[in-house]
C-alpha cells in the first residue's frame, strides 16, 4: 500500500537531484547519505539539494491520504470520489439528481458544485470522480454532439453520444482519468441512460447511481422505484435519494440539484438544501408531502416500547 | 505546355477544368448502365449485365452488392475501381456500427463514398475513381426508400429515379417521362426493367434486378422472374403497337372513305 | 463474481454467462448480456477487465460481420477462433493489451459439427468439450469432468449446465444470481431460459 509514497519520494528525489545539480554545478560531490538528514531543511543551505515533503508529523500518511495509489499508481493527486449522483428512467422521462459537495480528502472544498453538466438542451451528463476530467470531457463531448448534428442533420442519439465518450476515455485507459458519469437524454428511441466510466465500461440501464454515496442512494431509490411513477413522485424520489446519501455519506451533501428530461429536452427543477430537507423537508414543491426527511423528525412521538 | 493539364496530376486547366475528372466521367459513360427507381415504399436497383463468356463463372461477376444489411450499391464504370470503393464503404459501415452503435444512414454512407471519391481528385499521385455509383436503401428506424448517386468528382445527390453509365441520358429521359411518386412494388420493378430495355437490346438475360422493400429486406429477382416481366412489357408494347396500327388503319380507312366519298361526289357534281 | 460456462453436446454448444456488471461492491447492472452472437452460428462469452471486454467483443463482432459481407459466407468456428486468438495474442504485446477471457462456441454447418474453444487473455486457445472462466470454473470443471457427455441431448446438456449453476450458487460466496444461456446448433443461435 505504501508503494506510492516510497516511489514518489525516490523518483522525486532523483528529479530534484538532477535539478539541484544543474543549479549548483560545483557541488556535485555529496553523498546520498546527506539526503535523509537534510530533507526538508536542505534549501536553507545554498547549493545543498533537497526535495519537498509535506510539513506534517507523518508525511507518508499524509501522502497516502491525498494520493490515490491503490486505484492508479501513476496518479499523483487524490481525485474527489466523494459524490452522490443518480439518474433513472421512468414513463415520464429521466430524472437526474446530484449532490453538490466537493471534497479533497477530508476537506470540504466546496458546497455549491454543479455536478450536472448540461451537454446540450437534450443531453445531461453527471459528474463523479475527477471534476476536471468530467467537466472537460463532457464539454468536449458537447462539441462533438453539435458537430454530429450539423453533419447528419439530426440530433445525436444518447447511445451514440455515450459511446463516443466511452471510446474516448477508453483511449486514455490506465493514464489516470477518473470519471463515473451517466449520460442521460431523450432521443428517437425515447428516454435513455448510459453509465460510462473511465475503465471504459458503458452500460445501458434504467437506474444508476454513482459515487461514494451511491449505496445510500440505491437504498432509497431501489425501494421507491417503479416504471409508472408520476413526474412528481419521480422528482421526489430523486430528491429523497440524494438526501439519504447526503445524510449518511460524509463525502456527499450540502444541496441537491434536480433535473427532469422529457421529450422536449431537460429542465432544471430545483436546488434543495440537504439540512433543510432533513429538518423541514424540501418545502412546497410538487411531489413532496411537506414533511421533513430526517429520521428523528419523521418518527417523532412514536415509540417501540410496550405500553 | 497546355498539354500537361490533362496528364497525371489532377490540376486545373486555365479555364477551370479538371481533365482527369472529366475523363473519369467518360469511363463511366463507357460502363454498363445502372438504374435506380424509388417507389412509394420500395426502391429498385437494375443493372445491365455484360454477357459472360461461355466458360466464365457468373457468380464472380457482381455489379450489385450489399454494403450492409440495409444498403445496396451499384456502379457504372471501371469494375476494379468499384471493388476498391465497395471495400472501403463496407469497412465504414461496420466501423460506424462499432462507434455509433447504429447502422449507417443511406446519406451517411453516400457522403462517405463521395468523400473518398473527392479525395482522389485532390491528392498527388492518384487518379480519380472511374465510377459513378447508385446507392439505395432504408435508414434505420425509417420507412422511406432512399436513392443516391455519386460521381467521380465527389458530387452526391438524392434522386427519385436515375440512371448512370452507358446511354444514361436516354434512360433518364425515359424515367423523367414515366416516373411517378406513388409507384407500387410491381410498377417500380416494371419501370426499371422498361427503362433498362431502352439500352439493353438482348433482354432479360442481361438484366439484374434487386428490390429493397424495407429495412434489410432485399430480394434479387431471378432470371425467370425478369423474363416474365420482359415478356409482359413486350406484350404491352405489342398491344400498344397493335392498337396504334389499328388506329392508324382506322384513320387511314376513314380518310380513304372520305376521299372516296369526295371522289364519288366529285363526278356527280 | 464473473463466471461463464460452456459445454458441447450432440450437435450443439451451450454457453452461459452471469449477467452482473459490478463496480467495487455495487452491482451496477443485473441484466447485462455477456454472450454475443457473432454470426448466424457463432457465440462468444466474454469476461475480464471492465471496458476491455465489451470493446474487444464488439471489435471481433464487427470484423466477423465484415468478413461475412465481403465474402458472402461466414467464417467457420475454428477460423473465427483462430482469428480471435491471434488478435488477443497481438494485443498482448501492445502498449495496452486487452484483458479478456473468452469462450467461443459455434456450429460448423458444412461439417455438421459443434465446436467450442476456450481462450484466455494471454492468447491461449484450446478446443475443449466444455470450459469455464472465472471463479465458477473451480467448481464447474471437476463437475463437468464427472458429468459431461459428448452425445447428450440438448435437455441433458441443459441439465448438466444447471448442475454447474447450482453448484456455484451453493459454494461460491457472492455467486451470480442470473445467467444468460444461449445455444447454437444447426438452426442457429437462440437464447433459452434455465
Amino acid at each position: 500500500m505504501n508503494t506510492f509514497a516510497s516511489r514518489f519520494s525516490s523518483t522525486s528525489a532523483g528529479a530534484e537531484l538532477s535539478k539541484a545539480k544543474a543549479i549548483a554545478m560545483e557541488d556535485d560531490d555529496f553523498s546520498d547519505a546527506s539526503w535523509g538528514s537534510e530533507a526538508g531543511y536542505g534549501s536553507l543551505a545554498k547549493g545543498v539539494p533537497t526535495f519537498s515533503i509535506p510539513s506534517v508529523a507523518d508525511p507518508t500518511a499524509f501522502l497516502r491520504l491525498h494520493t490515490d495509489d491503490s486505484s492508479d499508481p501513476n496518479c499523483r493527486i487524490k481525485i474527489q470520489h466523494g459524490t452522490t449522483t443518480l439518474a433513472f428512467r421512468f414513463k415520464g422521462g429521466v430524472i437526474v439528481a446530484v449532490d453538490s459537495r466537493a471534497t479533497a480528502g477530508s476537506y470540504v472544498a466546496s458546497g455549491t458544485v454543479k455536478k450536472v453538466i448540461e451537454i446540450n438542451p437534450y443531453l445531461l451528463g453527471t459528474m463523479a470522480g475527477g471534476a476536471a476530467d468530467c467537466q472537460y470531457w463532457e464539454t468536449y463531448l458537447g462539441i462533438h454532439c453539435r458537430l454530429h448534428e450539423l453533419r447528419n442533420r439530426e440530433r445525436i442519439s444518447v447511445s451514440a453520444a455515450s459511446k463516443y465518450l466511452s471510446n474516448l476515455v477508453y483511449g486514455y485507459k490506465g493514464m489516470g482519468l477518473s470519471m463515473g458519469t451517466m449520460i442521460c437524454g431523450w432521443d428517437k428511441t425515447g428516454p435513455a441512460i448510459f453509465y460510462v466510466d473511465s475503465d471504459g465500461t458503458r452500460l445501458k440501464g434504467d437506474l444508476f447511481s454513482v459515487g461514494s454515496g451511491s449505496t445510500f442512494a440505491y437504498g432509497v431509490l431501489d425501494q421507491g422505484y417503479h416504471w409508472d411513477l408520476s413526474d412528481e413522485e419521480a422528482q421526489e424520489l430523486g430528491r429523497r435519494s440524494i438526501y439519504a446519501a447526503g445524510h449518511r455519506d460524509a463525502f456527499s451533501g450540502n444541496t441537491c440539484n434536480l433535473y427532469h428530461v422529457k421529450e422536449d429536452g431537460w429542465k432544471f427543477i430545483g436546488n434543495y438544501d440537504v439540512s433543510k430537507m432533513h429538518y423541514e423537508g424540501p418545502g412546497d414543491v410538487p411531489g413532496s408531502a411537506g414533511v421533513a426527511y430526517g429520521y428523528d423528525i419523521r418518527v417523532e412521538g412514536r415509540s417501540s416500547a410496550d405500553s | 505546355m497546355s498539354r500537361s493539364y490533362d496528364r497525371a496530376l489532377t490540376v486545373f486547366s486555365p479555364d477551370g477544368h479538371l481533365f482527369q475528372v472529366e475523363y473519369a466521367l467518360e469511363a463511366v459513360k463507357k460502363g454498363t448502365c445502372a438504374v435506380g427507381v424509388r417507389g412509394a415504399d420500395v426502391v429498385v436497383l437494375g443493372v445491365e449485365k455484360k454477357s459472360i463468356l461461355q466458360l466464365q463463372d457468373p457468380r464472380t461477376v457482381r455489379k450489385v452488392v450489399m454494403l450492409d444489411d440495409h444498403i445496396c450499391f451499384a456502379f457504372a464504370g471501371l469494375t476494379a475501381d468499384g471493388r476498391v470503393l465497395i471495400d472501403k464503404a463496407r469497412v465504414e459501415c461496420q466501423s460506424h456500427r462499432l462507434t455509433v452503435e447504429d447502422p449507417v444512414t443511406v446519406e451517411y454512407i453516400t457522403r462517405h463514398i463521395a468523400g473518398i471519391q473527392q479525395r482522389y481528385t485532390q491528392s498527388g499521385g492518384v487518379r480519380p475513381f472511374g465510377i459513378s455509383t447508385l446507392i439505395v436503401g432504408f435508414d434505420p428506424y425509417d420507412t422511406k426508400p432512399r436513392l443516391y448517386q455519386t460521381e467521380p468528382s465527389g458530387i452526391y445527390s438524392a434522386w427519385k429515379a436515375n440512371a448512370i453509365g452507358r446511354s444514361s441520358k436516354t434512360v433518364r429521359e425515359f424515367l423523367e417521362k414515366n416516373h411517378r411518386d406513388d409507384l407500387t412494388r410491381e410498377e417500380a420493378i416494371k419501370l426499371t426493367v422498361k427503362s433498362l430495355l431502352e439500352v439493353v437490346q438482348t433482354g432479360a438475360k442481361n438484366i439484374e434486378i434487386s428490390v429493397m422493400e424495407s429495412y434489410g429486406k432485399i430480394t434479387h429477382l431471378d432470371l425467370t422472374q425478369i423474363e416474365a416481366i420482359v415478356a409482359e412489357i413486350e406484350r404491352e408494347k405489342e398491344a400498344e403497337a397493335e392498337r396504334k396500327r389499328s388506329r392508324l388503319a382506322a384513320t387511314a380507312a376513314g380518310q380513304a372513305a372520305m376521299t372516296q366519298r369526295a371522289g364519288d361526289a366529285g363526278p356527280s357534281q | 463474481m464473473e463466471t461463464s460456462f460452456a459445454l458441447t453436446g450432440k450437435g450443439y454448444v451451450i454457453i452461459a454467462s452471469d449477467t452482473t456488471a459490478a463496480r467495487s461492491i455495487v452491482k451496477m447492472k443485473i441484466d447485462e448480456d455477456k454472450v454475443k452472437a457473432l454470426g448466424p452460428h457463432l457465440l462468444m462469452a466474454h469476461s475480464g477487465e471492465p471496458g476491455d471486454t465489451l470493446q474487444f467483443a464488439e471489435y471481433v463482432e464487427r470484423n466477423i460481420r465484415l468478413y461475412n459481407i465481403r465474402h458472402n459466407y461466414s467464417l467457420s468456428p475454428s477460423a473465427a477462433a483462430s482469428w480471435v486468438r491471434r488478435s488477443l495474442a497481438e494485443s498482448l504485446r501492445s502498449r495496452h493489451p486487452y484483458s479478456v477471457n473468452l469462450l467461443l462456441g459455434g456450429y460448423d454447418v458444412p461439417a455438421k459439427e459443434p465446436h467450442l474453444y476456450w481462450i484466455d487473455y494471454l492468447g491461449t486457445m484450446s478446443e475443449v468439450p466444455f470450459g469455464a472462466h472465472g471463479y465458477g470454473s473451480y467448481f464447474a470443471l471437476s463437475l463437468l469432468d464427472r458429468y459431461h457427455n459428448p452425445d447428450a441431448s440438448l435437455e441433458e446438456g441443459i441439465a448438466t449446465l444447471k448442475r454447474c449453476i447450482d453448484e456455484v450458487a451453493k459454494r461460491l460466496i457472492v455467486s451470480p444470481s442470473k445467467y444468460t444461456v444461449k445455444v447454437v446448433d444447426k438452426d442457429g443461435v437462440r437464447e433459452i431460459e434455465v
